[in-house]
Parts: structure tokens; sequence; C-alpha cells
């Protein structure tokens, strides 16, 4: 894997959303936190499929945890950042910082004439 | 604490990969358990939203391949990932299209399916015998006797060993009959069964091979020897599947019987489970004592041309031997059907208009899959030029755009799939409870889901292509100038939309009016009058075993069962007779008195019905002229018999029918007509009532041993069938052994006589609904379309000065177009469709104005709606906005 890679707007949140819940992050709580954060509805099929990603990328890692009654018996599955992801958080901030630098938006212009 | 909605859940595990199924289903009912009462909402929200990236995550091949660092090096199955993830996006992000398409696949993959596997299963290939096309019923045709073919209690000992010696090209002939029998074990309670009594071994005939044991000899026929074959479910229901069946001993009517054999699983001829060798003398029987049917099984290599030219060989040598003597032979013909004509002829016009009509749907389907393509098409071109542009190759571009035809496609196949198999099941599991003459075994056809599936994936993907190639045609510039309007796709594009919505409009016209036919002969049907009060009867039927009831103690039994029975509370009338309207059976030619049958064209012939007392007045039919048998009429008294004004008026036009005497064979006793009552539907609400002669059940001299009770319910007791216990109870007072069976209302009999109908139309409404339903989208969609394309011309006419009402006007107009040629040409259709339909119609044309005007009409309605709402978004477009969109 070479280092000038960058994430993804929705791997950024995910990968944010695990290393704030620092430890505690599993399937819902992450699909949770990031609603509360962005206001944004989040499917779980989406954040599973990002976590998949992000750990056969190597930046996140995830165990096996326990299983209680209202889950149906069914274990949670615990992920946690790897060294690999912040790195990538890191970068990808910085990427996006220098691109921010000095830029001068102004009022939108108005749709086209094409 | 409820539990996550289940099918929700189902969708979830099947679309998520199998690594991440177990913690996402927990992470989701972990968080159900939390939420409130929106939870059930929330939960599908998620199902649903989920199934797009699950899909994605578990197709994606990076799962199980390293990430390629190089670009350029993506393999076939990396490149596939990719597009599978973007085509998911893409579907996602226009939700309402994506859902649409997948539903019309589906409902079309479905209902093509369901009626093709019910179709097969009831009309095409009900038997499971071998070569059902090779078995054969002979039935006789009389002119004489103006009486059609028929097959059922027709043939006459005499006359099947007539065919059995003659016939060369059925290698095997079997003469049989139905009735009923108590059968019991060793030691329990007697139970009755239908059962059919065999002149022969019917196995060979059949073609099956018994599971266990053996048919009858030839020998145990001709003595009339006790033995029995039961079927599969009776040995397994009563006699626990005992592998030593064939020897025991069982008792038939209270009579001792060995069993020899045990019929394979699922061959039930006619739902009978119990098989005893018919002891017919044929010496003994007259030749026109016929209540045999006969079944034979074709030589091989001879057709059924050939069995029916030598069956009326056969016919001929009869005539001359014994013409003179049995009148009705004169003219007669033998005629022989295959087995499954016979018994499906009533039901095969319905189940052929019903497949016509899915496959109009299936049609109808794939124009709108294709339809609705097409205009998303439009808002593609830009998207995939830009790529183009950017390098993207011919093939790559169509792959990608192929992946999402693909998945689409899949999506809606998977659905229809598991739609066709709900489906399916459920009328299965109906079927099985009706009374049909075959064993009902519907499945699902595997067959016909690959065709059905087949048929509009490849159409949904030959239709995703179709914008792909014309946009990726080298014209890159042109595309990327364009802003979606006026560009010469766009014009053929247009074009080809509007051809599909004529095509649409004509089909769903043609199941519209087919349906609303059915419809119109359903009401019709509903407001026949019976001719008696059929409310409030409830029927049953019961069958003194021989051996233990002589003649003369049948009608007492059931004398005093009627008596029992009306003192019963809530029960206002009892009778029992040998059948009722609609349920008849027994008809005879008559003979009368003072009249030559050799010199009149057609021989008289009517039901034959033995009543109680009160029969008339139980069932509420009127009496005309004259009484009815009453007490006096004993069996020593002249008989005498009450005939219904059709009699009256078949069999003594223009002549005083009281006084006059007739009688149902050449050796019987005079019957004096004493009365005429009302006419009833004897055959069922749809056919023209028969002419029919009633006697006294005193008078029969106990001829008949199984006749119907007539229980005439008080209307404040409610649903009559709940003094079905009460009767049972008195039954068993008379006699514990003595089973009651077919029980049903007199409306359910005339209800089950109309059952087929009843089915064909509701689901031809059905389709013709959904046609209309997919005409409507599509005709949606073009406006729609249109009026996207057309947003700065419809500016620059606003600007202009063109009122609202002129816009919606033009667009409506231009819209209406291909609707009104496709409404011509569907009524065409529709009128070749009646035409077809006529058998299955009831008192309605099948050109009939009225239901083809309310027909067009329905559509122009929808139509109209269709078209409006896109136009009146049209005409309140703001021009500034549209002229700079």
């Amino acid at each position: 894997m070479t280092d000038r890679f960058y994430l993804g707007e929705f791997e950024q949140v995910v990968l944010l959303a695990v290393a704030r819940l620092a430890g505690d992050g599993y399937g819902m709580t992450v699909r949770r936190e990031i609603e509360r954060r962005t206001g944004r509805a989040v499917s779980i099929g989406a954040v599973y499929a990002t976590l998949d990603r992000l750990e056969r990328k190597g930046l996140v890692s995830s165990r096996e945890g326990e299983s209680t009654p209202e889950r149906g018996g069914r274990a949670r599955r615990h992920f946690v950042l790897e060294r690999a992801g912040a790195q990538a958080l890191r970068r990808t901030q910085r990427m996006l910082e220098q691109m921010w630098a000095d830029v001068e938006l102004g009022a939108p212009r108005k749709a086209g004439t094409s | 604490m409820s539990r996550p909605p289940r099918l929700a859940e189902w969708l979830l595990a099947r679309s998520a990969h199998p690594d991440d199924r177990a913690a996402m289903l927990g992470d989701l009912a972990e968080e159900y358990a939390e939420r409130g009462p929106d939870a059930r909402r929330w939960y599908w929200g998620q199902a649903l939203r989920s199934i797009a990236p699950n899909l994605a995550a578990r197709f994606a091949p990076s799962r199980h391949l390293d990430r390629a660092d190089d670009p350029g090096a993506a393999t076939t199955m990396q490149t596939l990932g990719t597009d599978l993830r973007y085509a998911v996006r893409t579907l996602r992000r226009n939700l309402a299209f994506a859902a649409l398409t997948a539903a019309t696949l589906a409902l079309g993959i479905g209902a093509a399916t369901i009626v093709y596997s019910v179709v097969d299963g009831v009309v095409l290939d009900p038997f499971p015998y071998p070569e059902p096309g090779r078995l054969v019923g002979v039935g006789p045709e009389y002119p004489r006797l103006g009486r059609e073919l028929s097959f059922w209690e027709v043939i006459s000992p005499a006359e099947y060993l007539d065919i059995r010696a003659q016939s060369r090209t059925l290698e095997r002939v079997v003469a049989w009959d139905m009735g009923n029998r108590q059968i019991a074990g060793e030691s329990d309670a007697p139970e009755r069964v239908f059962s059919a009594f065999w002149y022969g071994d019917a196995f060979p005939t059949l073609g099956v091979a018994p599971a266990l044991g053996r048919g009858f000899s030839a020998q145990e026929v001709e003595r009339g020897e006790r033995v029995a074959v039961i079927s599969h479910r009776l040995w397994l229901r009563r006699f626990g599947g005992d592998p030593g069946m064939v020897g025991r001993a069982v008792s038939v009517n209270g009579d001792p019987y060995t069993v020899v054999g045990v019929m394979p699983p699922r061959t039930l001829v006619y739902g009978t489970d119990l098989w005893l060798p018919m002891w017919a003398t044929p010496e003994q029987v007259p030749r026109d004592a016929r209540q045999f049917q006969v079944l034979g099984r074709l030589r091989a290599g001879a057709t059924l041309a050939q069995a029916n030219a030598e069956l009326a060989t056969i016919a001929r040598r009869v005539e001359q031997a014994h013409g003179a003597e049995f009148k009705e032979y004169a003219g007669w013909r033998l005629v022989g059907r295959t087995w499954t004509d016979i018994n499906v002829s009533m039901l095969r016009p319905a189940a052929l208009v019903l497949l016509g009509a899915v496959g109009f749907v299936l049609l109808l389907v794939c124009v709108n899959v294709a339809s609705l393509l097409l205009a998303r098409s439009a808002g593609r071109r830009r998207e995939v030029a830009v790529r183009a542009a950017l390098g993207a190759s011919r093939g790559r571009v169509v792959r990608q755009l192929l992946t999402e035809s693909v998945v689409l496609a899949l999506l809606g196949g998977a659905l229809g799939a598991a739609l066709a198999l709900w489906g399916t099941t459920a009328l299965a599991a109906f079927l099985q409870t009706l009374p049909l003459p075959i064993p009902g075994d519907v499945r699902l056809n595997p067959r016909v889901l690959a065709v059905a599936a087949g048929i509009t994936v490849a159409a949904g993907i030959l239709f995703g292509l179709a914008p792909a190639l014309e946009v990726t045609r080298p014209d890159v510039q042109g595309a990327l100038k364009s802003d979606g309007g006026g560009s010469i796709g766009s014009a053929r594009r247009h074009r080809m939309q509007r051809v599909f919505v004529g095509v649409e409009v004509a089909l769903a016209l043609v199941l519209l009016a087919g349906g609303g036919l059915l419809v119109r002969s359903f009401l019709r049907l509903q407001r026949v009058d019976a001719g008696f009060d059929a409310r409030g009867v409830l029927t049953m039927r019961l069958t003194l075993p021989r051996e233990k009831y002589a003649p003369a103690a049948i009608a007492p039994f059931f004398q005093q069962l009627a008596e029992r029975v009306g003192a019963v509370p809530g029960v206002r009338a009892v009778a029992f007779g040998s059948q009722f309207a609609p349920m008849t059976f027994q008809r005879a030619q008559l003979e009368i008195e003072g009249r030559d049958a050799a010199r009149e064209g057609q021989l008289p012939v009517a039901f034959l019905t033995q009543t109680s007392d009160g029969y008339f007045r139980a069932l509420g039919v009127p009496l005309r002229r004259g009484r009815v048998p009453y007490e006096r009429d004993g069996d020593q008294a002249q008989p005498v018999a009450v005939i219904n004004e059709e009699a009256a008026r078949r069999l003594f036009p223009g002549q005083d029918p009281i006084g006059r005497r007739l009688r149902a064979s050449k050796t019987g006793r005079w019957f004096e007509v004493v009365g005429v009552v009302g006419t009833t539907r004897n055959a069922g609400l749809d056919r023209p009532p028969q002419p029919e002669v009633f006697s006294s059940v005193r008078q029969a001299l106990g001829q008949n041993n199984q006749l119907f009770l007539l229980v005439r319910a008080d209307p404040a007791a409610g649903d009559p069938r709940r003094l079905l216990p009460l009767v049972r109870r008195e039954v068993r007072a008379l006699d514990p052994d003595q089973p009651v069976y077919a029980v049903q209302t007199v409306e359910e009999a005339f209800a089950t006589a109309a059952g087929p109908r009843r089915a064909a139309t509701l689901t031809l409404t059905l389709f013709g609904l959904f046609a209309l339903a997919l005409a409507a989208v599509g005709i949606y969609g073009v406006v729609s379309y249109a009026v996207s394309e057309r947003t700065r011309e419809i500016g620059v006419r606003i600007a202009l000065g063109a009122r609202a009402g002129q816009v919606r006007r033009l667009m409506v107009r231009q819209a209406m177009l291909p609707v009104a040629l496709g409404a011509a040409a569907g009524a065409a259709g529709a009128v070749a469709l009646g035409r077809a339909m006529g058998g299955i119609l009831f008192e309605v044309r099948g050109s009939d104005p009225l239901t083809l005007g309310s027909a067009v009409a329905l559509l122009g309605a929808v139509a109209l709606a269709a078209s409006y709402l896109p136009a009146r978004r049209a005409s309140r477009l703001d021009p500034v906005a549209a002229l700079r969109a």
C-alpha cells in the first residue's frame, strides 16, 4: 500500500466515529454516533460495507464481543482504529487543509446559463 | 418485548455478507429493543436501505483479492465489483425508478409463473398416470334423445362387453362405477369412503403398478369375490402404513373383505379411496341400464382418430343388432376422448383465456420496463458522454450500463420468484379444498419461472443496453453540447416511447375488456333466480348399506330421521330426496303412454328425482297445478309423479299433463302425473333448466339407498351450518355406524358450480387493473419526460403569453395521440378476445358495446389523469427559470 492515498468522505466519517467511540465502537454505536453528529440518516448496511472495506485496508480491526438476549444471542463485533487508520485520517485532514488554505469562495454563483 | 419484523430481518440476512450477518442483525435487534413506538418503521427503513450496500459489499471482489495498486491492472473481477457498487449507488439515487422497475418485473414474473403453474397442474397435465394422452374415456351420443356426448354413467355392461370384445386399438378397457361404502378395520368405527367398482383390473389401464399387492383377477371380478384395494392415503391414515396390509381383513358395509392391494401415492381416481370388483352379470342386466364409465388405454402406435373410427363401427354393429328393440340406438355414436380432455373440458376455456391474458401481462411488463429504462436513459446521456470523453472505452461504458440493467433485472427476478413461490403454494393449498375431479397437484413449475424470468430479464437488459449503445456512438461532442433537447437521439427515443405507450394502452384495453366481460357475466349470474329459496338450506348425503337395510327399510329410516331432525330447535323444515338443484345427476329416457316413440324425432329425457313429502315446501318450490304426493300414495298404491313446468312444456306441448302416465323404463311401472311445480335451475345457474320428474321415495321401492337430507334453518337461527352437530346427533341416535357426508348448503352447491368462473373473473380483473396501472405509469413517464425535455420551449411559450390552460392542453393532447391509436388497436383485440371467450360468458355477448365502452372510458380517464399531472407541472413553470435551465 502506498502512502499517497486519501480517504473518501464516508470512510472518514466512519473512521472518525470509531475513533470517537474509543474502544466502544460496534455497528450500532458507530451508526448512531454518525447519525447524531451529522444529522444524516445512515443505514446499518452502509456502515458495515464501509467498515469491511476499512478493515481490508488495515485501517481498523475487529474482534468478536459479547452477546446479549436483546441481540437474539448474536455477538457484537467491536472495531478499533489501527495505526494506519489514524495516519490515513491525518493525511486526509492535512490534504484538505492545504486545499482549503486561502480559499475565498465569495457568493455562490447563480445556476448556469449554458 | 416484540420481535423485529421477520420479513425485514430475512431481507437483511439474505443480503448481508455472511461475515457481517450476525453482528448486523444483532446491532439492529439491540437498537430495536431500545426504540419507542416507531421501532418497526425504523427497522424497515434500516433493512430496505441496507440491501443495496449489503449486496455491493458482498459482491465486492476485493474482499478476496488484494487491492491492486495500479488501476490499469484492474482485473475483470475488480471491474465487476466497481461496476456493481456503482450500479447499486446509481439505482439508490433514483430509488423510485428502481423500485418501480423491480416491482413491475416481479409482478410480471410472479403472475406468469403462478397462472401457468396452476393451469399446468389443473388443466394441461392433471393426472399422475404415465402417458396420460393414451388414457381414453368412451361415451355415447344419442341424437334421438337429444342427448349430447357424455362420459358419466352412460354405458351398460352389455355395451361395455361389445366394446371390449371388438376394439383393437384400445389394448385395455375397463368399466367402472362409483359410490359410497363404509369401511372399518378389525375393531373400529366405520367410516364412509368414496369408492370405485371395477369391472376388471384398473392398474394396467391406468398404467400404474400397485404400491403393495395387486389388482383384481378375472376370476375375482366374475365371481364377485370379497377383495379390496385401498388408496395410499387411506392405508397411511387408517391403517398406519402397515407393511403387512395385503391379506388383512377389513369390513366393507359390515361384510368381511380381504385387502389384496394398495394404490401408489397420488393415484386416485376421482378421490376414491376404496376399490372393489364389480360383479355385474351382463346377461341379467338390461342393455339400457347404463350406469358405468368406460376407460381404455390406446395401444402403442394407435391414434385417437383410429380408435374413434373403430368405435363408430362398433356402434353401427350394435345399432343393427339391437336398434329394433332399443330406439335410442338410431344414429347413436360412440366417442373416445382423452381422459384429461373429459375432465378438464369445463375448465379449459377459462384456463386458456387466463394463459392468454398472462402472456399479455408479460408482454406489457417487458414494454413497460423498456419504456422506463428508455425514459431514464435521457438523463444518462451526458454522464456517459463525459466518461467517454475522459477516455473510457465503449466496451467499458457498455459494461457499466449493462451491469446496472442486470442488477435491476436480478432484483426484479428474485422478487418475482419469491412472489411466484408464495402464490403457487397458497393456491395449491386452496385448490386442495375444492371438490375438483382431478388431484389438483399444483406446484411451482421451475421451467415456467425460468422462461418468464428469462424473457423479462432479457427485456430489461436489452433495453438497458439500447440507450447505452446509442449513447456510446462516437458522437461525443454532440452529446456533451446537448442539453437533452433537440438531439436526434432524443427524437428517436421519444418516438419509441410513444410507440410503447400505444402498445401498453392496447394491451391494457384488451385485458380490461376481457375482465369486464367476465364481471358482467358474473353479475348476470348472480341475478339469476334459482326458482326456489336457496338460502339457509343445509344438505348432506347418507348412503344406507344394502347389507344392513332391506329396500323396504330405506324410506322409513329417512322418514324417522326427518321427524327427529324436524324437532331440533332452529329447524324450520326437513325433507329428503335423491337430488336437488343444482346437484342433479340422475336422468332417464321417458316413455309417455299412448305415444309411439318410434315416430317421434326426439325421445323425451328428464331428471328423475325421488322426494319425500314436504320436499317442495321445504325448498320453497311453488306448486302450479294439481297436487304433490301425500301419505296415501303408498308403495302399494298407483305410483304418482309431479313434473316441473319445463317438463310440462316440452313433454306435453299444448296439452294438459295432469292424468297422463309416463315411465322411465320399458318394464317399469307407469306413473300418473298429478301435479306441476315451478321450474328450478336444476342444472346450475348458468345452464338452461331441464325437464324434471319427481316421484315419492315411498313408491321407489327402495331402489335408491343414497339420499340427501335437506334441512331448512329458521332464518332467525343464523348460519344453517350450525345445525350440523345437532343433525349428526340425531343420525347417531338412529344408527351409530351411519356416516353423514357431502355436507354443504344449497347456496354453496351453486357457488361451487360457479367456482371456475369466479376464479377466472377475479384473475382476469386483477390482470386488467394491473395492466391499467402499468399503462398509467408508462403514460406518466412519457409526458414527464416530454415536459422535462421541452422545458425551454414551454418557457418561451409562456413568456410569449401562452396561458396555463393552453400549455396543459398542448401537453395532454400530444400524450393522447398514442393513447387513442393504442385504444383503437386494443378495441379490435378486445372484440377478438370476446369472441374467443364466448364459451365462458353468460348472457353477455363477446362484443358487448357497454363493456368495451366502459373499458375505453376507464382507460381514457386514467390516461388523462396520468398525463395531466406532469402537464400541470409544465404549465406552472416559471418562464425565467425555464429559459435558464
